[in-house]
């Protein structure tokens, strides 16, 4: 690996060389966000060994996902490698309008966040993923403590992901709880997993959990702009949240405002860089299946796929 | 000898409830109570629910009164945060930066291009083992290391450690200070007192955000909150100790002729040393609490690995992550236990300089031998991925199969039906049932009847606090896990003490048992409780159970076991049977020391329950973790400071009791 | 300053205890008992002493506890500030000097023992007995000769590194005298050193401080609650009860003359023989016819009690200190001391 290493280095020296730029990067540590999924921490590595390949410093934070935008925005993180649309588009939002940061471009890769069941669910109620089946199948999912209702496992209050208020506007008879954590979901379905119990969580991708336990997103309303500020927009003409989350929502990525001008390299290279849903899917599974380290599994990445990243790299594409 | 036996039985029994049950002023208040719940349906609003308009918008004027402290280095208007900033990005990232420089070899100053190799550090600690507590220990901290090392844990726990060793000093050194000047200025301690107690029931989350937005993202965050977090004992043990300086010794320096320094630091700070040292040691259990809970802001290390862990829900590793944290913890603990007690030794005259120091010496020759070992030997200085030893998928697969045993979910299945819905969601919802006034009187009744009048007045004050902050039924569910939590610990943890007080074997085992659960990770106990008991209050009570039996188990042995011999022989002698023994003469003298710990309990509930937000709870934790993400320090703080008032409640009342006790049975 | 000046002189110094003393003290009205005070809510620890301590005289300050003894030697260091009245050591109003002048006068004039040692933990022997040299900013080696010189006086060489946690009580104490004098003090206080300590071993220490005293010559302020200790050690006796000073006397005329109803009862049960010295039963010669050997004046009257009962003559002749004859002492009232005549008391 070692070896691997000093021979892209070489090879980036002399490609950056043969360029000729005019602009060097600063040495100090670009700071790269660490946040608590493997897919992200992953990309983070490999973006984080590109650089110093690159001959940058780099330096990992862990930060709260809605938390760092903030930070980017005052520039104590330099970049942050996914901005999900559903989950953070409305703290990206919001500081890009307090100032500091910007859009650095959009990965390929589409995300999608919504309810979802496993795919044992569908055996106890057929109807599924059609929205209009939940309420039929409501008793399946019920649980001592709901009584005849459903119970909807949401996401962490802190996501912001209005599940209370969907169930309202469509009328759905169902109890939403939240789960305290990502952790917390999991643990839920996995303890579903024995018995097939019919479960209904939130979920996203791309994340680990598809590879481990199939299952599909319920279809709700299709996503139309302003379903979330506008009653009209969707079916319930009273209601706001009364359609389902895009189906293919951006992932994208910000930089801090003085990067461009601090690390100019390592800018054109942050605004080339798009991965794909299944580049994303890999990075987690080498991780969460396959058990390496963050650091390996980006060093692994890197390996394996250097015909991808070869063509970020300054004059790379020249 | 009969007669004295049951003359203490008797007094001890009419000692029991002082003036309890006939109190007017404690009936009245309950009558109160009690009316205004039968009045519900014709009370008038604002008795059952506080109107919506009466809630002054404290978040808001905080949040303005913050904003104006903390300026705006945008804007370019001073404040605090200049000079917060100044110190993160100064003094303390250069510190955090040489301990991670030597410790993980992250490229700052003094740019060594490798960390220390683990083989060294492990025989240094296994030297200073050595040295302050003899083989045992000696095993114990270079075991510890050892561990890590070959579990591949080694960055890890050095990311965590280098926090710590900044840290630690750091809070030592504040607390000194504070301490000195408390115990210097009767103003001073009569000013801080009150705010350390809210400091020490705040919940951890309140001082998380404000250290990120002070102190910047990142591990200059993670030590500004690790250190304030561990602060207030440091304080309260200097002053403590420097108070208990014999006059004497006082006046043999004064006679001396020593300066006021020279006093301060050649008299009282060396005659305070154990109760320094024991400040000391709880600087460090804390900081290491407290530096694994800073994952949550996203500070590296042990805490966060064993988040991200949990996240992709991997038990196994989560586990290997917390038996290590308790390793870490266990032997720093011990190691700074044995040095409060450590007494220095003379050495005979014209001892050589290498017997004199050997230890001195020892620790530089292990530690440059094995450094110098570990150039060519690579598996000294870093145990690779594929060496390690971690048995995390096998782990996984035992939890798994004792999840999916049809036995285990059976129970935990009943368990969990009648927990929810005959006791927990009846109890919650009657709580939330009661009108807020009558709440009031009710606690007030309490603090009153436990306390007395002081308490008494405290909580009316605190709880209308409460109820005017706009969180009421957030601040009723959380009290509600609270309480359901020490009834259940009361009703597993003090039979469990009583039995292990029997014999002296046993009390050991379990006071090594209670260490060791009070310093496994708090949240590795809730993923295996929700696959347990699902996404419910069960889990979140029962994990709050783990955590609060310890205390109660802990003081009713101390408690137990500290009754004066002489008594329970007087008992034996007047032929008391075990029961008798233990209800009418051992349970009321151990009392007073059991109520402390089932004071420390509900410290503890009311830490856990915030925690238990991670696995789902509409209570103030929920809010207050909703509030990390963000930058409602306004919020934050209101939330933070419900948890404290309703929190020292409590405290006040049942120390109160405590001491009184202790007085009136002539323990103290 | 002169010699025969006194090295310490205190005048009517009061110390009340209490939330504001000074004031109280103004307006207090004359003669107010200490339990008129205490009813104002103030404890009084000194009451109008006066007393003067010559240069190289022992005082020993005797009281039961509470009897504000050691409140007193306390004001004399103004370990303690005086409430009123004037403490005056070596000429200096020490409740004037500022405390640069203050720190310099116990760094270089006083020193003092305490009953339960006062010994710092974390230092050896050695360290504790340099440690007034290290306040006053010796270099290390001239302190360290200077304690082992010391430590070596009172008897403890061979465990200048040994903690004070490894000595027993009474060497304990010579740690404690040791560092006393490690400065070599004008004024040496001593705060009931020897009460802490076993009956015999009491005793080998109050012989170990007679020889250094004997040795030495310092100006000395002693306290006890031993009667017996007092008398066996001092030049003079104070007798205090609530903050005041009963009796100031020397040893026989306290034994011989009690002057208040409490110091009676104090001396009631001593053998008086033990204590006064011939010296002092002696008077003016006047008439009486000096034949044969004087008495040696220094002696007891139980040291000369055979002589006493053998000695025909009604009146012997006493010996002062220069050998020469100072008087003569009547053999039937020495004999009346001798046999304890509470005629006498």
């Amino acid at each position: 690996m070692k070896i691997h290493s000093m021979m892209s280095v070489a090879a980036v020296a002399l490609a950056s060389a043969s360029a000729g730029f005019a602009a060097e990067d600063s040495s100090e540590p670009i700071v790269i966000p660490i946040h608590n999924w493997s897919s992200q921490i992953v990309m983070s590595h490999v973006v984080g060994q590109i650089y110093e390949e690159m001959g940058n410093n780099v330096e990992f934070v862990t930060t709260d996902s809605q938390a760092v935008y903030e930070s980017v925005r005052l520039g104590d993180v330099t970049l942050e490698l996914e901005v999900w649309e559903g989950a953070f588009g409305a703290s990206f939002r919001e500081a890009l309008e307090k100032g500091g940061l910007h859009d650095a471009g959009d990965h390929d890769a589409v995300t999608r966040e919504d309810w979802w069941c496993p795919m044992w669910t569908k055996d106890a109620c057929p109807g599924l993923p059609d929205w209009k089946a939940l309420n039929d199948c409501a008793e399946l999912f019920a649980t001592p403590e709901t009584g005849d209702k459903g119970l909807f496992l949401d996401g962490p209050v802190d996501w912001l992901k209005h599940g209370k208020e969907r169930a309202e506007a469509l009328d759905l008879n169902y109890v939403v709880k939240n789960a305290g954590s990502a952790a917390a979901l999991w643990a839920h379905i996995a303890s579903a997993e024995e018995d097939k119990t019919p479960i209904l969580v939130f979920n996203w991708t791309p994340n680990f959990a598809e590879a481990v336990w199939p299952g599909e997103f319920v279809e709700f309303p299709a996503w139309e702009d302003g379903c979330d500020t506008d009653p009209a927009v969707g079916p319930n003409p009273d209601a706001l949240y009364d359609c389902g989350n895009p189906a293919d929502g951006y992932l994208k990525k910000a930089a801090w405002d003085g990067m461009e001008e601090k690390w100019p390299n390592a800018y054109e290279v942050l605004t080339k860089i798009s991965f794909t849903n299944a580049q994303i899917a890999e990075m987690a599974k080498l991780v969460d299946v396959e058990d390496y380290e963050p650091e390996e599994a980006a060093e692994i990445w890197l390996e394996d796929n250097e015909d991808v990243w070869k063509g970020w790299l300054p004059g790379g594409d020249t | 000898m009969a007669d004295v036996a049951t003359n203490a039985t008797r007094t001890s029994l009419s000692m029991r409830q002082p003036g309890a049950t006939r109190d007017p002023v404690r009936v009245a208040l309950l009558l109160a109570a009690i009316l205004l719940c039968a009045a519900k349906p014709i009370l008038p609003d604002f008795l059952v629910r506080l109107p919506e308009a009466w809630i002054p918008p404290l978040a808001q004027w905080l949040d303005a009164f913050f904003d104006f402290i903390t300026g705006d280095m945008q804007e370019g208007r001073f404040g605090l945060i200049y000079i917060t900033r100044w110190f993160a990005e100064g003094p303390l990232d250069f510190l955090l930066g040489v301990t991670a420089n030597l410790l993980e070899g992250k490229y700052r100053w003094p740019y060594m291009a490798d960390p220390i190799p683990w083989a060294a550090v492990a025989g240094l600690a296994a030297v200073i083992g050595y040295y302050l507590g003899g083989w045992k220990l000696s095993l114990l901290a270079g075991g510890t290391f050892v561990w890590t090392a070959f579990m591949g844990q080694w960055e890890l726990t050095m990311q965590t450690l280098s926090v710590l060793l900044v840290a630690a000093p750091l809070g030592f050194f504040v607390g000194l200070i504070v301490g000195i000047a408390a115990w210097k200025y009767k103003w001073f301690d009569n000013a801080i007192k009150p705010l350390l107690a809210v400091m020490q029931t705040l919940p951890f989350y309140t001082y998380l955000l404000p250290a990120v937005i002070f102190f910047k993202v990142g591990p200059t965050a993670g030590a500004i909150a690790t250190t304030i977090y561990a602060t207030p004992p440091m304080i309260l043990m200097t002053t403590v100790g420097l108070k208990k300086v014999s006059p004497e010794i006082v006046e043999a320096g004064k006679m001396s002729g020593a300066s006021r320094w020279q006093m301060l630091t050649k008299v009282f700070i060396p005659s305070a040393r154990t109760e320094i040292l024991v400040g000391v040691n709880q600087v460090i259990m804390l900081c290491l609490a407290m530096v694994v809970l800073t994952a949550f802001i996203g500070m590296p290390g042990l805490g966060g690995k064993l988040l991200a862990m949990m996240n992709s829900l991997k038990l196994g590793r989560s586990f290997e992550i917390g038996i290590t944290i308790v390793l870490v913890a266990i032997t720093l603990d011990r190691l700074s236990k044995a040095w409060v007690r450590k007494l220095p030794e003379h050495h005979p005259k014209d001892t050589p300089f290498y017997i004199r120091y050997k230890y001195t010496v020892l620790s530089v020759v292990v530690f440059a031998g094995l450094y110098l070992l570990a150039q060519p030997i690579e598996i000294l200085n870093e145990v690779g991925r594929r060496q390690s030893l971690s048995m995390g998928r096998e782990i996984d697969g035992v939890f798994e199969t004792f999840l999916n045993l049809d036995s285990v979910e059976a129970i935990t299945g009943t368990i969990r039906y009648v927990l929810n819905v005959w006791v927990l969601i009846p109890f919650r919802d009657a709580l939330l049932w009661i009108p807020t006034s009558a709440f009031i009187l009710l606690v007030v009744a309490f603090a009153y009847g436990v306390g007395g009048k002081k308490p008494a007045i405290y909580a009316a004050i605190f709880f209308s606090i409460v109820a005017f902050s706009g969180w009421w039924d957030r601040s009723v569910i959380t009290l509600y896990s609270v309480l359901s939590a020490m009834a259940i610990s009361m009703m597993i943890g003090i039979p469990i003490g009583i039995l292990a007080a029997r014999s002296e074997k046993w009390s050991e085992r379990m006071l090594l048992a209670c260490d060791t659960a009070q310093t496994f990770p708090s949240f590795i106990y809730l993923l295996p409780a929700i696959m347990l008991f699902g996404i419910t209050d069960t889990t979140v009570v029962l994990s709050i159970v783990i955590f609060t039996m310890v205390p109660l188990t802990r003081y009713t042995i101390e408690g137990l076991r500290s009754v004066p011999p002489e008594l329970t022989e007087a008992a034996d002698m007047a032929g008391c049977s075990r029961w008798q023994k233990l209800t009418s003469v051992q349970l009321p003298l151990a009392m007073p020391t059991m109520a402390v710990g089932f004071n420390q309990g509900i410290m503890f509930a009311f830490f856990m329950v915030i925690i238990a937000a991670f696995i789902g709870t509409q209570d103030l934790g929920q809010e207050l973790q909703r509030t990390l993400a963000g930058t409602d320090l306004g919020k934050n703080f209101v939330l933070g400071i419900n948890v404290s008032l309703m929190a020292l409640t409590f405290d006040m009342a049942i120390l109160s009791w405590a001491n009184r006790r202790k007085k009136a049975l002539g323990l103290d | 300053m002169t010699s025969d000046s006194p090295v310490i002189s205190c005048r009517n110094a009061w110390k009340l205890f209490g939330p504001n003393p000074r004031q109280y003290l103004k307006s207090m009205p004359a003669g107010h008992s200490y339990e008129d005070i205490r009813a104002d809510g103030y404890i009084a620890g000194v009451k109008d002493v006066s007393v003067e301590v010559a240069k190289g005289e022992m005082l020993v300050i005797m009281g039961l506890s509470g009897s504000g003894k050691s409140t007193l030697v306390r004001c004399f260091s103004r370990l303690h500030d005086i409430t009123g009245g004037t403490i005056e050591v070596e000429g200096q109003d020490i409740m004037a000097l500022p405390e640069k002048e203050l720190i310099e006068l116990r760094r270089s004039k006083m020193g003092m023992v305490f009953q339960s040692f006062g010994l710092l933990p974390h230092r050896t022997v050695l360290e504790n007995v340099a440690f007034p040299l290290e306040m006053r900013g010796q270099d290390r080696h001239a302190r360290r000769e200077r304690a082992l010189e010391v430590i070596k006086l009172v008897g403890l060489e061979g465990r200048e590194e040994y903690f004070p946690r490894e000595l027993s009580g009474g060497q304990q104490q010579r740690v404690g005298i040791a560092r006393s004098l490690a400065i070599e003090p004008d004024i040496w206080f001593l705060d009931e050193p020897f009460s802490a300590l076993d009956p015999l071993i009491r005793r080998e220490m109050q012989d170990e401080f007679l020889r250094l005293q004997a040795m030495l010559g310092k100006t000395i302020v002693f306290i006890t609650h031993d009667f017996d200790e007092a008398l066996r050690l001092a030049d003079r006796i104070a007798i205090m009860k609530d903050g005041a000073i009963e009796q100031c006397d020397t040893p026989d005329q306290i034994v011989l003359d009690p002057q208040t109803e409490y110091v009676r009862k104090f001396t009631e049960d001593i053998d008086k023989a033990h204590v006064v010295h011939a010296s002092v039963l002696a008077k003016p010669v006047n008439g009486h016819a000096v034949e044969g050997d004087a008495i040696d004046g220094d002696r007891t009257i139980h040291q000369i009690a055979r002589q006493l009962v053998s000695d025909p003559r009604e009146h012997l002749p006493v010996a002062g200190k220069d050998g020469k004859v100072m008087g003569v002492m009547a053999r039937q009232e020495a004999l009346e001391v001798l046999l304890g005549d509470s005629a006498n008391g």
